[in-house]
């Protein structure tokens, strides 16, 4: 991937050295989003409606909204399975505090935010400085989070929360004018981390760490303190995610809060093109991944399907999206 | 070069996949000694340890029947242990009963997750000297002595399905938001609830049946996606205690309450502000803690061998139904509770 000189940058250089502002795989990934929901909307009339839009909309906030720390993490040719761990552990704390201290909604969101960063940073530091492939190592914290979760839970679930965070949440309180906040806030985050992957200097260097760290090294990046940044924002975005989760949920949160989405989170960041290997891939991508997804999920309840073949269409848009990826990496090589 | 990264790829997703097979712990209970396995046939209750192992542990209904479990230690003098999996994971649960067998407990019991994997399972305690028994899931073709049952199949499936008639005036289009497809109760609570339908309720009809797994967002997603695709939809039915308050949910969200109507079979602490907004129009249960208590009691029974039939010295109004059916080897706790925006708030689980 290119590495932008530290000294050189005058706009037009750096201009002209850009990938096209749209990826193929983003305009894949939108025609088939785009047929779906025609074919969706002739087959089930009520899928175009706002009624079912909506709903959608929230639900696929926290999934896109994760999505784009995992892009950077993907980016740089690491991966965060700790995210589940995360979102447990910022939903309870952030759940017990309101249920207990009544807090505004700005306390809990911003409490639930700085928890994850702090858990984030963890994950940064570990993998930045222990030199230990982040798999592993968000693997071993992905189970430290549970344990804590599970901790904070103590055998029982969390009763009675109240509304506080309910402008994030499916119901009338969570949109206005037919937009859902939680899916607002979530654009507007995918819209700031376009821009600072393609036009800022430590966005640029985040794909330049993926695509060859050492080269990236010798270069004069900071790898370091980029890859603890990646890790700790993708913290940060589960804590946000989690009160997405909260206002979603019933104001009863059990145990089972978070579990598989750390997979969801990386299904969406795969499908929308971003390479497994590193050194490639962006956030409109992901956001229309994770929009993919939810939009199959939902297609196959709303057509009366049988709900298992949701996991496979899934299944097959990883293995198709991996596939691709991996056959232009190979055609890119031999070029 | 090429072959590494492709293989580090891989090693990523699949080990990103392995997370969710792995990622169950399970807590120890504290203060627990082990004892060697004896007969204890006609043992004195006070030596005697009886052991429950629920699903999962950390949902309110599990944690409502240790309740009722250790209540019944405490009056009736033996020891209590309770432990299971955090995650509904039939391997997982299968570590937690092979540890009781270790430890020679009396009284073993189960409510598996997979019937299956868990008879042979049960076979080998009960070679171990231990007497093996199921509560609140039936594990039907193992050797297990007795089954603790909450309530009849008929009995829950036509409580459910009367419930939501009620409310929507018996007729029109209703559908079920069930949870794990192979959950054999669920499965035959939903058989009944079709028959039944179609007997009692010919202007009704299930227009579908979904599975959300124990997840109550994603419970709460599908009953959305339900209410538009069918626009007629005017009920909901929550078939466990995830999607019953995940179905209300999904009503009160949409601003339907009044025009979809839902039952579930939730816990009546979670359904109790739905009951109240009138997102759910009853939850359809037993007393969780009364099931606890009779499983406890019949761990005494079957280890000091008394007779299960004999239901004189359960005395509490909760157990005034209890019923023992020598030929299934069946302990039935009663017909089901119906919970309402009245009695909910009397129940602590």
């Amino acid at each position: 991937m290119t590495v932008t000189d530290a000294r050189a940058p005058e706009e037009v250089s750096l201009r002209r050295i850009l990938p096209p502002v749209v990826t193929g795989q983003e305009v894949v990934l939108l025609a088939v989003l785009a047929v779906l929901w025609v074919l969706l909307g002739i087959f089930t009339p009520a899928f175009l409606t706002a009624g079912s839009i909506g709903p959608l909309l929230v639900q696929v906030a926290p999934i896109a909204l994760i999505g784009v720390g995992m892009t950077f993490v993907i980016i740089t040719a690491g991966i965060d399975v700790s995210v589940a761990g995360m979102i447990m552990v910022c939903a309870v704390v952030t759940a017990r505090t309101l249920v207990g201290a009544d807090v505004p909604a700005v306390v809990a969101v911003a409490l639930a935010v700085a928890l994850g960063a702090v858990l984030g940073s963890v994950n940064g530091l570990l993998i930045a400085y222990g030199r230990v492939h982040p798999i592993i190592i968000t693997f071993g914290t992905a189970n430290v989070f549970t344990w804590l979760g599970l901790r904070v839970f103590d055998s029982s679930t969390v009763n009675n929360i109240p509304g506080t965070l309910s402008f994030l949440g499916r119901g009338a309180a969570g949109s206005t004018l037919g937009v859902p906040h939680s899916f607002a806030l979530t654009l507007v985050a995918v819209a700031v981390a376009w821009w600072f992957l393609r036009y800022t200097r430590a966005g640029r260097n985040l794909y330049a760490i993926g695509g060859n760290q050492n080269a990236a090294r010798l270069a004069g990046i900071k790898v370091q303190p980029r890859l603890v940044s990646v890790y700790l924002v993708t913290g940060a975005l589960a804590g946000l995610a989690a009160c997405m989760i909260i206002a979603t949920g019933t104001s009863t949160l059990d145990q089972s809060v978070g579990a598989g989405k750390e997979l969801q989170v990386i299904a969406a960041v795969v499908i929308g093109g971003t390479s497994i290997l590193g050194g490639r891939g962006s956030v409109v991508g992901t956001l229309l991944g994770a929009l993919l997804v939810q939009t199959v999920v939902s297609g196959v309840t709303q057509l009366g399907w049988p709900t298992q073949l949701g996991f496979l269409f899934v299944g097959v848009f990883i293995l198709v999206a991996v596939g691709t990826d991996l056959i232009r990496e190979r055609a890119r090589r031999r070029a | 070069m090429t072959i590494r990264r492709t293989l580090r790829g891989v090693l990523a997703l699949s080990a990103a996949a392995a997370v969710a097979l792995a990622g169950c712990t399970s807590r120890n209970d504290p203060g627990q000694d082990p004892e060697p396995g004896d007969d204890t046939g006609g043992a004195a209750v006070e030596d005697l340890t009886i052991a429950f192992v629920p699903k999962l542990q950390g949902i309110p209904y599990f944690e409502a029947m240790n309740t009722g479990g250790q209540q019944a230690a405490e009056e009736l003098g033996f020891e209590w242990l309770y432990q299971g999996p955090t995650t509904a994971d039939a391997a997982a649960q299968a570590d937690i009963v092979r540890s009781f067998i270790q430890q020679g407990v009396d009284v073993l019991f189960v409510a598996p997750n997979d019937p299956n994997s868990m008879a042979p399972l049960l076979e080998e305690a009960q070679n171990a000297g231990v007497h093996v028994a199921t509560t609140d899931t039936d594990a039907p073709d193992s050797v297990r002595e007795v089954f603790v049952n909450q309530a009849s199949v008929e009995g829950i499936g036509q409580a459910l399905t009367d419930a939501l008639m009620e409310a929507m005036g018996g007729s029109g289009q209703y559908a079920i938001v069930s949870c794990g497809e192979t959950a054999a109760n669920l499965n035959a609570w939903i058989e009944v609830q079709e028959a039944y339908t179609a007997s009692e309720y010919p202007e009704a009809e299930i227009v579908d049946i979904v599975y959300a797994g124990e997840d109550q967002a994603m419970a709460t997603q599908m009953a959305t996606d339900l209410m538009n695709s069918h626009p007629d939809l005017t009920g909901l039915v929550g078939e466990c205690t995830s999607s019953a308050p995940g179905v209300a949910q999904a009503v009160e969200d949409a601003g339907r309450i009044g025009e979809v109507f839902t039952v579930g079979l939730g816990t009546p602490q979670s359904m109790l502000p739905y009951l109240e907004s009138g997102a759910s129009s009853g939850s359809i249960l037993w007393d969780v803690e009364a099931l606890g208590y009779l499983t406890g009691w019949a761990g005494v029974q079957l280890a000091t061998g008394g007779d299960l039939g004999d239901t004189s010295s359960l005395t509490d109004d909760s157990l005034s139904e209890v019923s023992y059916d020598e030929a299934s080897g069946e302990l039935l706790l009663g017909p089901p509770t119906i919970f309402t925006a009245e009695n909910a708030g009397d129940y602590d689980y």
